[in-house]
C-alpha cells in the first residue's frame, strides 16, 4: 500500500493514481484490530457470537456490548471501533421504527441492510468525514424465514449463510464452511458459535476474552434475544473441552 | 389613525380588520371575487375528440372581450378549455404545454393526455382551489382519444361527454339528449355547436361566438367562430347629428399657430460626433 | 361517526356524497359504490367509479371532498408501488390502509376524506379496514361509509352473518346500496362492485334501472304507484353509459 506515492490517503475524497481509497483501507484495518465477531444461518434462526476482548480487569462483566438489538426481530454485531458500531445501530433504529411507522409491519432484513449500507457508503465520499471504522453483521428473522447481511466500510454489502469479521476471521470462515450449517439447529449453531470463538481466540496475544452470544428465531419466537445464561454457560464449557481435545 | 398620516407606524396597518367587521356586521359584506361565465363542452366521436367553447369574458356584469379564445394550446394533439378565472386558466394551462413540451423532450415520444391531466391535478390540489381554473381537457394519443374535466380543487373525471363553467348545466342538457356512441365528425360538431349554443342562449355569463377544435390521432382543427349567431349588423338609421343642430350667435376665429425666433447665445455647436 | 360533514367542504369543492361499502367473505371481499359525484345541487358525474385501484389485489372506496380522496388515493397507489418494489413482493392490505390512515390523520385539517380499504394478502388473506374522517383505522368484517351510510346501519347490523359464499355477500352489498341510494339525497346513479379475491379483480356494474327495488309504499297511496317509472332506456335509446377510469 506505502509503495504508492504518499499524499493519496489523507482524504476519503481523494483516489490513488490505481483507483483505490487508502481511507477507507485504513478503516479496515481498524476492524482487523478488533476481536473477532461471527453470524451463523441455520434451519431456524440465526446466532450472532462475539469474542469480545477485555482490556482491564475492572471493567464490569458483561459492560460495553458488542450485540445490539435493532427491532423486535432484528440483531446487529460489530467488529471494529465499538462508537461507531453504537451511531450504525442507532442509526438502524431509527430506520426500522420508521419503516415500522409507515408500513405497520417489521421491515424486511434486506430493507435494513440497504439502508445501513447507503449510510455508509455516504461517509466515503467527503474529504470532512472518517469512513465507519467497523464491519457490522446483521441477523434477524422476517417474512422470508432468516437471514444474514455484513455491511462493509466501504458501503457494500452482502448476503451470507455463515459471516466473520475481525481479528480471526479467516480461520472462523474456515471453520464455517466445514458446517452443514442450513441443517443446523438453533441450539447446534449456539454450541458451534461458542466454539468457534473459542478456537479463533489468540491466547498468547491477548489474554482476557469474554463470550457474548444472541439468536433470532423459532427457539426465541421471533425475537432477538441474548443466549440464556445456562446454555451459554454450557456452550463456553463444551467449546473448552473441544480446545483441548484439538490441542 | 385619525390624520396622521405624516407619522404613520412603521409595520402592518390591522385598522381597517375593526370597521370591516362592523360592516359585515351591519349586512354589508366585503366585495366578492367574481367568477367568468363561460361554457365549454368535449365530446367523444368515432375518431377523435371535439372541444367547444363560448367567447365571451366577463368582468362582473361588463362584457370584458366579446371575442376571447378559450380553447388553450397544451400539445400539437392535446387541447385545454377553461372557465373561472381568466387569468389562472390562461397561466395554468401554459405552464402545463411548457411542462408537456419538456417532458416530451426529455423522454423522446410524445407525452399523453392523462401526463397533462396529471400535471394540472396536482398543480390546482397544491393550491387548493386558490388557482380557479375549471377545465375541459383532450386530445388524441398512443392511447386513443381521452376527454376529462378538472375542477379548480383539483379532481377529475372521465366521461365520454363533459362540460363545465356557468353555461354547463345548458349544454349538458344538449348533451344528455343527443350524445350517442361513435358520432360521426359532421353529427359531433353539430351537437357541440348546440351544446355551446344552448350555453350562449341561456347562460346570461357566456355569449358570443362558437369556437370549436377537432383532434384526431394525425390533425388538429381549430375552427375559431365557426358559429357566429351574435353579429353586428348594419344599423336601420342613422344616429349623426345633422349640421347646424345647435344654434350660434358669433364667429371668432384665432390663430392658434405661433412663430418663434430662436438666437443661439454661444458661437460654435457642441461636437457631437 | 363517519358521517360527511359538508360544512367542512370547501366553497365550490366536488363532493362524493356517497354510499360506500366493503364486505369481506371466505375466499376474499366485496366492494361496492354509488355512482353520483355532486358540486351543490349538481351532478358533476353520473358515473363515477370510487372504487379505486392501489394495488393488484387493494382497492379502496373514496367518500368526502373529490379532490382529496384522489390526492390520496393516487399518493397511497404511489407508496405501495415502491413498498413493492423494496419487499419483492405484494404488500397487505393492513400496509396500504395503513398508510392511508397516515394521510388522512397527519392532514386531518385540511382534508375531508373517508376512505374504506379493502383487499386480499397472502398473510391475512381477505380483509376490511375503516378509516373514518379524521383518521383512524379500524378492521371489520363489513364497513360502509359516506352520507348514506347513516340510513343503513340498522339493515347492516339486522342482516350481516358470517359464512357467507360470494354470492350471498355481492347481494348483500347490492341491496344495502340500492336501500341507501334510495334514502339518501347524495347518493344515487348506478352500482359499481367489485369482488376481489386470491386470483383476481371481478368488476360488476348494476345500471340505474336495474337497481333493486324495495317496498315503496303502495299499501298506503294505492294502485297508482304499484307501477314503476318506465325506465329511461325504455323511453328513448339512450346509450347506457359505463365509463372505467
Amino acid at each position: 500500500m506505502t509503495s504508492i506515492g504518499t499524499g493519496y490517503d489523507l482524504s476519503a475524497s481523494t483516489y490513488s493514481p490505481d483507483g483505490r481509497i487508502f481511507q477507507v483501507e485504513y478503516a479496515n484495518k481498524a476492524v482487523e484490530n478488533s476481536g473477532t465477531a461471527i453470524g451463523l444461518r441455520v434451519k431456524g434462526g440465526i446466532v450472532l457470537a462475539v469474542e469480545k476482548l477485555v482490556h482491564s480487569k475492572l471493567l464490569i462483566p458483561e459492560a460495553n456490548r458488542r450485540i445490539q438489538t435493532l427491532d423486535r426481530h432484528l440483531g446487529l454485531a460489530t467488529a471494529g471501533l465499538l462508537a461507531d458500531g453504537r451511531q450504525l445501530a442507532n442509526r438502524a433504529r431509527d430506520e426500522s421504527s420508521n419503516f415500522r411507522d409507515s408500513f405497520r409491519s417489521p421491515a424486511p432484513v434486506k430493507y435494513i441492510a440497504d439502508r445501513l449500507g447507503s449510510y455508509v457508503q455516504v461517509y466515503t465520499l467527503y474529504s470532512s468525514v472518517r469512513p465507519f471504522g467497523i464491519s457490522t453483521i446483521i441477523g434477524g428473522v422476517d417474512q422470508d424465514g432468516p437471514s444474514l447481511f455484513v455491511i462493509e466500510p466501504s458501503g457494500v454489502f452482502f448476503g451470507y449463510h455463515g459471516a466473520a469479521v475481525g481479528k480471526g476471521r479467516q480461520l472462523a470462515k474456515t471453520e464455517l464452511e466445514k458446517l452443514k450449517l442450513s441443517d443446523l439447529s438453533m441450539r447446534e449453531a449456539v454450541m458451534e458459535a461458542a466454539r468457534i470463538i473459542y478456537l479463533v481466540h489468540d491466547d498468547s496475544k491477548e489474554k482476557a476474552f469474554e463470550l457474548e452470544m444472541s439468536w433470532i428465531g423459532d427457539e426465541t419466537k421471533g425475537l432477538h434475544v441474548p443466549v440464556p445464561k445456562d446454555l451459554l454457560a454450557e456452550a463456553e464449557q463444551k467449546a473448552k473441552a473441544a480446545l483441548e481435545d484439538f490441542e | 389613525m385619525a390624520a396622521a398620516a405624516v407619522y404613520s407606524n412603521p409595520g402592518f396597518d390591522f385598522s381597517n380588520l375593526t370597521r370591516n367587521n362592523f360592516l359585515a356586521e351591519k349586512g354589508i359584506p366585503l366585495p366578492k371575487a367574481t367568477s367568468t361565465g363561460t361554457t365549454i363542452v368535449g365530446c367523444i366521436f368515432e375518431d377523435g375528440i371535439i372541444l367547444g367553447a363560448d367567447t365571451r369574458a366577463t368582468e362582473g356584469p361588463i362584457v370584458a372581450d366579446k371575442n376571447c379564445e378559450k380553447i388553450h394550446y397544451i400539445t400539437e394533439s392535446i387541447r385545454c378549455c377553461g372557465a373561472g378565472t381568466a387569468a389562472d386558466t390562461e397561466f395554468v394551462t401554459n405552464l402545463i404545454s411548457s411542462n408537456m413540451e419538456l417532458h416530451g423532450l426529455t423522454h423522446g415520444r410524445k407525452p399523453r393526455v392523462v401526463t397533462a391531466m396529471t400535471m394540472l391535478k396536482q398543480y390546482l390540489f397544491r393550491y387548493q382551489g386558490h388557482v380557479g381554473a375549471a377545465l375541459v381537457l383532450g386530445g388524441v394519443d398512443s392511447t386513443g382519444p381521452n376527454l376529462f374535466t378538472i375542477a379548480p380543487h383539483g379532481s377529475t373525471d372521465k366521461l365520454p361527454y363533459v362540460t363545465m363553467g356557468s353555461g354547463s348545466l345548458a349544454a349538458m342538457a344538449v348533451f344528455e339528449s343527443y350524445w350517442r356512441p361513435n358520432m360521426s365528425r359532421a353529427d359531433a360538431l353539430q351537437l357541440v355547436k348546440d351544446a355551446i349554443s344552448a350555453g350562449i342562449f341561456n347562460d346570461l355569463g357566456s355569449g358570443s361566438n362558437v369556437d370549436a377544435c377537432i383532434i384526431t390521432a394525425n390533425h388538429t382543427e381549430m375552427l375559431r367562430n365557426v358559429e357566429m349567431p351574435n353579429e353586428r349588423v348594419q344599423k336601420e338609421r342613422s344616429y349623426v347629428f345633422r349640421k347646424g343642430t345647435t344654434a350660434w350667435k358669433k364667429e371668432d376665429i384665432k390663430k392658434l399657430v405661433l412663430s418663434e425666433e430662436v438666437t443661439p447665445i454661444s458661437g460654435e455647436a457642441m461636437d457631437t460626433d | 361517526m363517519d358521517r360527511i360533514d359538508m360544512h367542512r367542504l370547501k366553497q365550490g369543492e366536488v363532493n362524493l356524497g356517497t354510499s360506500i361499502m366493503a364486505v369481506q367473505f371466505d375466499g376474499g371481499v366485496v366492494i361496492g359504490a354509488d355512482s353520483r359525484t355532486t358540486t351543490g345541487s349538481y351532478i358533476a358525474n353520473r358515473v363515477t367509479d370510487k372504487l379505486t385501484f392501489l394495488h393488484d389485489r387493494i382497492y379502496c372506496c373514496r367518500s368526502g371532498s373529490a379532490a382529496d380522496t384522489q390526492a390520496i388515493a393516487d399518493f397511497g397507489h404511489y407508496y405501495l408501488q415502491m413498498q413493492a418494489q423494496v419487499l419483492g413482493s405484494a404488500p397487505s392490505v393492513l400496509t396500504a390502509a395503513a398508510i392511508m390512515e397516515k394521510m388522512c390523520y397527519q392532514n386531518k385539517d385540511q382534508l375531508s376524506a373517508g376512505i374504506i380499504v379493502a383487499g386480499w394478502d397472502e398473510k391475512a388473506g381477505p380483509s376490511v379496514y375503516n378509516i373514518p374522517l379524521g383518521g383512524g383505522l379500524f378492521r371489520q368484517p363489513w364497513a360502509i361509509g359516506g352520507s348514506g351510510s347513516t340510513y343503513v346501519y340498522g339493515y347492516c347490523d339486522a342482516t350481516y352473518q358470517e359464512g357467507w359464499g360470494k354470492d350471498e355477500t355481492v347481494n348483500f352489498v347490492k341491496n344495502t346500496l340500492a336501500l341507501a341510494m334510495s334514502r339518501d339525497g347524495s347518493s344515487g346513479g348506478c352500482i359499481r362492485m367489485c369482488v376481489i379475491t386470491k386470483d383476481g379483480v371481478e368488476r360488476k356494474f348494476i345500471p340505474g334501472d336495474q337497481l333493486p327495488r324495495f317496498w315503496e309504499g303502495k299499501e298506503i297511496l294505492g294502485e297508482a304507484t304499484q307501477k314503476p317509472p318506465a325506465a329511461i332506456s325504455a323511453v328513448s335509446d339512450v346509450a347506457p353509459m359505463a365509463v372505467e377510469v
